[in-house]
């Protein structure tokens, strides 16, 4: 095996494990938060890559520009979605929630594919084909972006949870639902900021990849798969484990599409989702 | 005092034959119903919207056993259906085998392939099962649809033809899947209502109300719902072998899709989990569904039909949170009262 295609796979996971932790950020916060598993998740991507196919097709909107308008629409489809769909199921049992967010995700991922068709869509960007070479390694600029932009998302959201009053509130709910109404938070509120704030990050990670990703109505399936392999191996509800736990689970696939074959990233990722349940059930920041 | 409570036993006693018999007579013109009911369409594309039915109370009845009573969720049962669909399909076609002897094989494929995934995930507490099972049926779709040298890859595997033939489980008339399809249903349902009344049942129920509880009383519960896993993919496998032999084709998309795991959810959710009849019931509304849309969009717009089911999904979950099943009870028992009084039985 040449050392430099060794290298060229481990810096591509590198480069998509930022996506992976923020589509895995979203989902862990809402879980968090609202104690509700979102398997509509994965199209909150597929939203935001739409969003941004068509800001970019209709009025040649630069997706990087984007953002400042798919992150907005995603925090309000995501606030309306805690509003009038979660909410009346919070005290629901179990199976309801989950038969809920998977009609949700159903809807959505139909919906696209009735209005837009199964088609195949890119963007073609004038740096779309600029490669940045290290040694013999080639970086595409857009997935370095994609990379990058996701750190910095990241770390305002971390800033946001520690530094600010509503942050703090928010994970005050998250720690004890009912103390924090004696400190006279008011949850519900809370938990329509931490799913608004899920689907906003989810829709800027579809806005990152678009410049180098196919969008598709189908598309956020792999997404949610890989954000719910990322938030178990990095414990539900952490946020440092999902950021840990997309490095591993972005290197492996990478690795596992290099010597297995390209169509088989997603079997390397299942392949963890198991070991991970038979080792360490409650993840790499977990107790037990 | 001590006659009139005599009386009214014995008056509670007659009430309870006029009703049971009275069911007794509603099962049997049902059962009736079911038997004649190819010969009274008229034409075979409406016996292959029965045989679809039946196929997928099937389907809906053996998901139940482990979504409903076992209340663990899958979203990946076309894993189990897939499994039996493909491991049969390769073995009528690689030493020609009767799909009389796959039906059996195909399903326990699926069982030894759920083992796994119950011993890993009903240790677990959480959504852990359910994003199992849908990692399962996609790692095994790509897999179909990598190693093509075996299963053909993305165009699939079709059943050799051979007309008329009973003992390849082949038929050149729709009436025979019928019936195949039928006792196949009727099997699953029976099973369930074996399973409801036998120990595992119990358990179930129990682990249901309150796990902590059911544990502290000794019953294990991940090897209870483990068993429920099994029974329900061998007998999701036993009806994707049918399914396949009845199609004559069976597609990576189709077989292991996250369509067909919500199609099968779906069937058991609407119509009421948890119950006998729920599925059948579920089964005959969402083929009814699936027909008119299809009838009436001729299948030029896409997604249309998901879409639809996504929506009833959602909406039998903020309304009826229960499935349908309760609201056709209450009408049945109204019924039976109104069928009483005008017999003349004391009010």
């Amino acid at each position: 095996m040449d050392l430099t295609i060794f290298l060229q796979a481990l810096i591509t996971g590198i480069l998509m494990a930022g996506i992976y932790a923020l589509v895995g950020i979203g989902l862990t916060l809402i879980f968090g938060v609202v104690r509700i598993v979102n398997f509509a998740h994965g199209e909150f991507v597929m939203l935001g890559m739409y969003v941004t196919f068509w800001l970019w097709k209709l009025w040649g909107i630069d997706p990087y520009v984007s953002l400042l308008i798919t992150m907005p629409v995603l925090f309000c489809f995501g606030v309306l979605v805690q509003r009038f769909l979660l909410q009346p199921i919070l005290r629901a049992p179990d199976l309801a929630q989950i038969f809920m967010t998977v009609g949700i995700s159903v809807i959505l991922m139909n919906a696209t594919l009735f209005l837009f068709t199964a088609d195949f869509r890119s963007v073609k960007l004038a740096y779309s084909e600029w490669v940045w070479r290290v040694g013999g390694v080639s970086i595409p600029l857009t997935r370095l972006f994609a990379f990058l932009g996701a750190i910095l998302l990241a770390g305002l959201l971390t800033l946001f949870l520690t530094k600010t009053d509503v942050g703090k509130a928010l994970r005050a709910v998250a720690q004890d639902r009912e103390v924090s109404m004696l400190l006279g938070i008011n949850p519900e509120r809370m938990y329509l900021l931490a799913v608004g704030l899920g689907a906003a990050l989810a829709g800027a990670a579809g806005t990152l990849i678009v410049p180098f990703f196919y969008v598709f109505p189908t598309v956020g399936v792999v997404f949610g798969l890989i954000a719910f392999v990322v938030v178990i191996l990095g414990t539900l509800g952490s946020i440092e484990g999902a950021l840990l736990a997309s490095l591993i689970v972005g290197v492996a696939e990478s690795l596992g599409i290099l010597f297995a074959g390209s169509d088989l990233g997603l079997v390397v990722v299942f392949a963890i989702l198991v070991v991970t349940l038979v080792f360490r059930p409650s993840g790499l920041m977990g107790q037990r | 005092m001590a006659e009139s409570a005599a009386t009214g036993q014995s008056d509670l006693a007659v009430r309870g034959k006029r009703v049971r018999g009275l069911e007794r007579a509603i099962a049997t013109v049902a059962i009736l119903f079911v038997l004649i009911l190819p010969w009274l369409l008229p034409n075979p594309f409406y016996v292959h919207i029965v045989i679809m039915m039946a196929i997928f109370v099937a389907l809906g009845g053996a998901w139940n056993i482990i979504g409903g009573y076992g209340g663990q969720l899958s979203l990946g049962h076309a894993a189990f259906f897939g499994t039996g669909a493909y491991v049969s399909t390769l073995l009528v076609n690689a030493y020609n085998i009767s799909p009389w002897i796959t039906l059996w094989i195909g399903g326990v494929a699926a069982l030894l392939l759920s083992l796994p995934i119950g011993v890993i995930c009903f240790r677990l507490q959480g959504p852990y099962f359910t994003i199992a099972t849908i990692g399962l049926a996609e790692a095994l779709r790509l897999l179909v649809l990598h190693y093509r040298e075996i299963t053909n890859g993305a165009q699939g595997l079709t059943v050799p033809f051979k007309g008329n033939a009973p003992l390849l489980l082949q038929f050149d008339s729709k009436m025979p899947y019928y019936y195949i399809a039928v006792v196949l249903a009727a099997a699953v349902l029976l099973i369930t209502r074996r399973m409801e009344r036998s120990r595992l049942g119990h358990y179930l129920v129990a682990i249901g109300q309150n796990q902590d509880a059911a544990e502290a009383v000794g019953i294990n519960s991940a090897k209870a719902k483990g068993q429920a896993l099994a029974l329900s993919a061998f007998l999701t496998g036993v009806a994707g072998v049918y399914y396949a032999q009845y199609t004559y084709v069976i597609h990576p998309d189709g077989a292991f899709g996250l369509g067909m795991s919500i199609q099968i959810a779906l069937v058991a959710i609407v119509g009421g989990v948890g119950t006998i009849l729920g599925p059948a019931l579920g089964a005959i509304i969402m083929e009814l569904f699936v027909q008119s849309t299809q009838i009436l969009f001729a299948g030029q717009y896409p997604g249309l039909e998901l879409m639809v089911y996504g929506g009833l999904l959602v909406t039998v979950i903020l309304w009826r949170p229960r499935g349908v099943l309760p609201w056709f009870e209450s009408w049945y028992r109204r019924l039976v009262g109104r069928a009483e009084r005008v017999s003349g039985g004391t009010p």
